[in-house]
């Protein structure tokens, strides 16, 4: 007979095991090739971003190889989405000589990595969206791609507001880390200085897959507009369970931090029409260097580019740019070469900010088409506005250290 | 007003829970069996619905067959694979079925994708009941009904049949059963047939309200264990009242106390193992 307590401790272990296979992919590198190191959640919840993104990493290696005439490889690291890992991962691809990387989903990874790599002297550039990153927590060796939090709420409830005047009262559901606080504080702030009545806001943990509770909190209060401030497929999740309770009909849905394409063909056009989308990033923007991707894309994988891989591949291709400029991949150097750079960048054209390392670029807010209105299998959304909204370095809280 | 919704949207979530967990209920109580694979029929059940429904098919052919064919790749398994291990220490079961389950998820990645899909529920059940200010889910309503329907007839089949009785006996005293001249080698296997076979009608049923994507078995297991742990390992009365009231307790924190509505499930765990070691209904 098994006893209660060998079960729940032998079971535990094995969950823990499951959670965290700690699958670790990717190439080794050689000695004398450019190596940026790419510490993603390869496994875990977020595995399908972590996954896009090692992709658009090495397509920027393998771009930037043929280009330059020498060996360039990315080496994928498995952060499992968890600070402790991601912290100890990254130190061990730092001992073993890895200055560059380009990575990090999740806020709380993504501070760890940043102050780990700083501190070793290399240089991490993120997509992660806690303010922190570039604001109270920034650092010399961190760079941030992404808008922050300010910025995607500057650029999705704002002008909401101002399309929909009669919708006055907003419901929130809040994910209860960093990230949700952020933007939950920007969206207060805004409801606050447009006289809108925020009726109510639901917290849930990290972990949270059931979200009809929350929904049924949302219905309680008759809100005019729900506005999701998750990510990923917690994001979807709230979503689909929100539709299936007839809320599209009842209140605007806005889900400000969306992951785009990825986010899209997981949810169906279905469910995505009239709903409002934040994003980063969307493979229709009229850009230069988005269209050579796109189209590279579309011709030798039959694929659009997501918000994952392009960001990956953009942060890999600015970090392999900088190292090849600056004739190195330490720290200093690399800081140089990055600070200041305008460039021409996927959502058009991009600055990285000296004060506080944040890439000023685009925010976009989309808008989910009916499936009858699509003109091919990836066009899900229309653009329905876009703009640059950053809290100055001061404001953030940048100290650079 | 709020809370009796909660509360009923709680009922809906239990049955849902225990669904997931009374096939490991029972693969535990007859075989003495720690299935970590059980997670992975769920996602397979849930796949295969997802896949046969994309193809064309209607999500009431698909609920069934994705149940049949999780539980006859399940029983395949035990056959070829497990029965190897039953009187190894537990803690080879748990080597075993983790792999299994690790397979089983990266197969669903290689074959569908690391993103997700969605499953819609069928046109005659999309719509919502309206209640003066709420709204329910017709799919949520019929999800509580079917399972409710299902729980009878497996309480049925268990308790009042003689396959029931061959089968309660074979985990008592499976060398009696085998003296008695019954084959207990196929009772097994069709035991855990049965119990992957509910996981995947737990997957099927759960597709059209959570999606599909290929971590989903992994969360599923956590909420089938602790819900048998609370109930008692093993005890199918168990399963069902503490599906439901792990399914009413998350629901109702949602209003009460949002930020604890997850904590309060393993909490409750710990709770009852402190102040009943066998769980609600668990045997001595």
């Amino acid at each position: 007979m098994l006893h209660r307590r060998a079960f729940l401790t032998t079971t535990s272990l094995a969950a823990a095991s499951l959670a965290a296979p700690g699958l670790l992919r990717g190439a080794r590198a050689a000695e004398t090739a450019l190596v940026v190191g790419v510490p993603l959640p390869i496994s875990g919840a977020f595995a399908a971003n972590g996954k896009f993104a090692a992709m658009g990493a090495a397509l920027a290696a393998e771009e930037a190889g043929a280009a330059l005439g020498r060996k360039v490889v990315t080496r994928d690291i498995d952060t499992e989405g968890k600070p402790a890992p991601a912290a100890r991962k990254v130190q061990e691809a730092m001992g073993e000589g890895t200055r560059l990387f380009a990575g990090g989903i999740l806020s709380s990874e993504a501070l760890v990595m940043g102050k780990e790599v700083a501190k070793g002297g290399g240089v991490f550039f993120t997509t992660a969206g806690a303010d922190e990153i570039t604001g109270q927590e920034c650092n010399r060796g961190t760079f941030r791609w992404s808008v922050p939090t300010y910025g995607a709420i500057a650029q999705t409830v704002r002008p909401l507001i101002e399309q929909m005047p009669q919708a006055k009262r907003w419901y929130t559901i809040t994910p209860q880390y960093v990230f949700g606080e952020g933007l939950l504080t920007a969206a207060k702030a805004v409801f606050q200085e447009k006289g809108i009545e925020h009726v109510g806001n639901s917290y849930h943990s990290l972990a949270e897959k059931e979200f009809s509770g929350y929904l049924t909190n949302a219905i309680a209060a008759k809100p005019d507009v729900l506005l999701i401030l998750n990510f990923g497929s917690q994001s979807s999740d709230t979503l689909r369970q929100a539709v299936s309770f007839g809320l599209k009909k009842r209140m605007t849905i806005v889900l400000a931090w969306a992951s785009g394409l990825e986010q899209f063909e997981a949810l169906g056009p279905d469910l995505c029409e009239g709903v409002y989308f934040g994003a980063q990033y969307w493979h229709g923007v009229d850009a230069p260097l988005n269209k050579a991707l796109v189209a590279k894309l579309r011709e030798t994988r039959k694929m659009s580019p997501n918000y994952s891989f392009a960001a990956s591949y953009l942060l890999t291709k600015l970090l392999i740019d900088a190292a090849t400029k600056a004739g190195t991949t330490e720290g200093p150097a690399m800081i140089k070469a990055l600070e200041g750079l305008t460039y021409a960048g996927l959502t058009g054209e991009e600055e990285i900010r000296a004060a506080d390392h944040q890439v000023i670029k685009n925010y976009y807010l989309l808008k989910g088409k009916a499936k009858s209105a699509m003109a091919d299998k990836d066009d899900f959304v229309d653009i329905v506005g876009s703009g640059k909204s950053f809290l100055t370095p001061e404001a953030a809280g940048c100290k650079m250290t | 007003m709020t809370y009796l919704f909660q509360i009923l949207n709680g009922v809906g979530l239990g049955m849902l829970y225990f669904l997931l967990a009374v096939g490991l209920s029972i693969i535990f109580g007859l075989l003495q069996f720690v299935n970590f694979a059980h997670g992975a029929f769920y996602l397979l059940g849930a796949y295969l619905a997802y896949e046969m429904v994309e193809r064309g098919a209607s999500f009431w052919a698909a609920l069934p067959l994705a149940a049949l064919a999780v539980g006859l790749l399940a029983g395949l398994t035990e056959a070829v694979l497990l029965r190897r291990i039953y009187k190894q220490p537990h803690t080879f079961h748990i080597l075993v079925t983790v792999g299994l389950a690790l397979v089983v998820q990266e197969f669903v990645i290689i074959v569908w994708g690391p993103i997700g899909g969605n499953l819609p529920a069928p046109e005659a059940l999309s719509g919502v009941v309206i209640l003066g200010d709420f709204v329910y889910p017709e799919y949520r309503l019929f999800v509580i009904v079917f399972t409710a329907a299902l729980a009878a007839a497996l309480w049925w089949l268990l308790e009042s049949t003689r396959l029931g009785a061959i089968v309660r006996a074979g985990s008592e005293s499976p060398e009696n059963m085998a003296l008695l001249g019954y084959d207990t080698l196929r009772i097994n296997t069709a035991v855990f047939a049965l119990g992957a076979g509910l996981a995947g009608l737990a997957g099927a049923l759960a597709a059209p309200i959570r999606g599909v994507e290929p971590f989903m078995g992994v969360e599923a297991l956590s909420i089938a264990f602790v819900v048998v742990v609370i109930g008692g390992m093993g005890s199918y009365a168990g399963a069902l009242a503490a599906g439901l009231v792990v399914g009413i307790a998350q629901s109702l924190m949602a209003t009460l106390w949002p930020e604890g509505a997850r904590l309060v499930i393993y909490l409750g765990m710990a709770g009852i193992i402190v102040a009943m070691p066998r769980g609600l209904f668990g045997r001595a």
